[in-house]
């Protein structure tokens, strides 16, 4: 803007702060720290804050405000010209124990024992894919920070590190081409899910039936495994305190949520087909958003002769923030009652849940993503939010936005008519057959 | 270049080397065989620095835009720092805006209007 300014920060996120201010151009911005946290303290309280001192400075908050808009510049200050970043050598040459404690030391694992990427393992790893070794795979950011670029040849070094035979290693680039970090920056501590379809789940051996979502299948743990590795070292995410905020963090974020659709005990249509795919392709899905939940404790979960699983996911649903969307995870007695009760389509019971899982206007206002991501797009002028905010409390309306926010895969190994639901939205599908 | 810049990648070429050299001493001393294993990492963009804007001479006078992320707590904090303002420099204008769209996204309409009528700006994150 060429508007001199003086960011505000609090104390918990100084690295973060001074790290990203540098990696975007600007290392010597004058940013301000007040003590953490603002959120939830009294006005009387933040006065304190800004009548005290800088917690990092030790000097008056207000005078380092003052100073951040007029001291002058130095010479460093109004420094131009590009600069490189270094993250070491192409290849490290040591014992298989010591490079084992030295990437795990670096932060380039997830703290558990992996495969070392030898020279020869990834040149195994990128036998099983056409693309060249050189060529370019994508590029990943885990926030809002510059992205990084990957080739395929650096990508396979990952899928190495978390245990994937060469044959998984054309899910992994297709995971890798979009550019879909599985470790976020967000306070929130973010969960990320991935749907397989197509016939290399069975060509794979991936896990659709008793505990789909468990740690059953080599496919199913490593593959996800992956997605995180790469994310760390790709996208240069998971690093605490500079690209990773998650305050509590996610146990699911060690492999993530894999799920192979089971298509044949499915009675709709598998998911990468709703997206436009033909069944004999291969494609994996991704989304991201809080966790998952399980069916049991919604209400309407009794062992019931007639238990609604329509008003169990609504009710699952209600305590679901509308900001991600739902992925409803059906094992297949579910889905085959849902389809008893009416619901031959998938769209059909998304039409239903869409409808009628409903929040008051007051309701709605109190969520925490309703003020932090919602209102700003009221503010923009965004639907359905700005007509939202306009009216009044009373007024009901949907909990999520659309009807595309809701999701259904089916998974499992029919022991009992259980479903889970992920507060997760749906991001992008990517062709597997495109990286074979 | 300051050491804050590029803290996390200067830190690690030298946890890198300082490591490559302890881990590779503690080979060739057990004389256990060594492999070549790849370089996981990706490729960082170059950094493009940006020179600061040039700085006030003085606050007297001027408006200030105090600029919400959207972060709760952060309208808190400003509007205290509007107060303190008027209680301790009543000739310095303050203008309270908050950014429209979600936190990391740009208020091009905002930074217009703020390029257009505004001399400095304060951007305060809660939480």
């Amino acid at each position: 803007m060429g508007i001199p300014s003086a960011p505000l920060v609090t104390k918990a996120f100084k690295d973060l702060a001074i790290l990203n201010a540098g990696k975007r151009g600007m290392p010597h911005e004058r940013i301000c720290f007040t003590p953490h946290p603002v959120w939830g303290k009294t006005p009387e309280e933040v006065r304190a804050y800004v009548e005290g001192p800088d917690p990092v400075s030790g000097k008056p908050l207000m005078k380092e405000i003052i100073d951040a808009l007029t001291a002058p510049l130095s010479a460093e200050d109004k420094k131009s010209g590009v600069v490189s970043v270094s993250v070491g050598p192409p290849t490290y040459t040591d014992t298989a124990d010591n490079l084992q404690d030295f990437y795990l030391n670096n932060g380039y694992t997830d703290f558990l024992p992996i495969i070392i990427p030898t020279e020869e393992r990834v040149e195994a790893m990128m036998k099983a894919t056409n693309h060249k070794p050189d060529e370019a795979v994508g590029k990943m950011a885990a926030g809002a920070f510059p992205a990084w670029s990957y080739n395929v040849r650096q990508v396979a070094a990952n899928a190495v590190m978390a245990g994937c035979r060469p044959e998984y290693f054309p899910i992994v680039l297709a995971i890798a081409s979009s550019g879909t970090a599985s470790l976020y920056s967000s306070t929130n501590s973010f969960a990320f899910a991935m749907v397989i379809n197509g016939p290399i789940r069975d060509r794979l051996e991936f896990n659709y039936g008793i505990g789909a979502l468990g740690p059953f299948a080599q496919p199913n743990a490593t593959i996800g495994r992956a997605w995180t590795i790469l994310s760390k070292n790709l996208g240069n995410g998971g690093i605490p305190g500079d690209t990773y905020l998650g305050s509590l963090g996610n146990n699911l974020n060690y492999n993530n949520v894999v799920i192979a659709e089971h298509e044949d005990a499915s009675p709709w249509p598998p998911f990468h087909v709703q997206r436009g795919f033909k069944k004999e392709e291969n494609v994996v899905s991704l989304f991201r958003g809080l966790g998952v939940v399980p069916g049991q404790v919604a209400r309407g979960s009794s062992a019931n002769e007639n238990v609604q699983f329509d008003y169990q996911m609504s009710d699952l649903f209600s305590t679901f923030t509308g900001f991600f969307g739902a992925l409803i995870i059906a094992d297949p007695l579910v889905a085959a009652r849902l389809k008893e009760q009416g619901y031959d389509t998938k769209q059909k019971l998304i039409e239903w849940l869409h409808k009628n899982t409903v929040q008051t206007v007051k309701d709605y206002k109190s969520r925490n993503y309703a003020y932090l991501f919602d209102y700003p797009r009221a503010l923009r002028g965004d639907e359905p939010w700005a007509s939202w905010y306009k009216m009044p409390d009373d007024a009901v309306i949907p909990h999520f936005p659309h009807e595309s926010d809701i999701n259904i895969v089916v998974a499992g190994g029919q022991t009992n008519a259980y479903p889970q639901a992920g507060n997760l939205s749906y991001g992008v599908s990517v062709s597997i057959d495109k990286w074979m | 270049m300051s050491p804050a810049l590029l803290a996390a990648n200067s830190a690690l070429a030298d946890q890198t080397k300082s490591k490559t050299a302890r881990t590779a001493k503690a080979a060739a001393n057990s004389g256990a065989g060594k492999i070549t294993a790849v370089n996981p990492k990706g490729t960082p963009p170059p950094i493009q620095l940006i020179p600061m804007a040039p700085r006030l001479d003085t606050l007297s006078g001027k408006t200030v835009y105090l600029v919400d992320t959207g972060f709760h707590g952060s309208d808190v904090l400003l509007h205290q720092i509007e107060a303190w303002f008027s209680r301790n420099m009543p000739d310095v204008t303050t203008v309270f805006r908050r950014k429209a769209g979600p936190y990391a996204e740009d208020d091009p309409a905002l930074w217009k209007e703020i390029k257009a009528k505004g001399n400095a700006v304060i951007m305060a994150v809660g939480h």
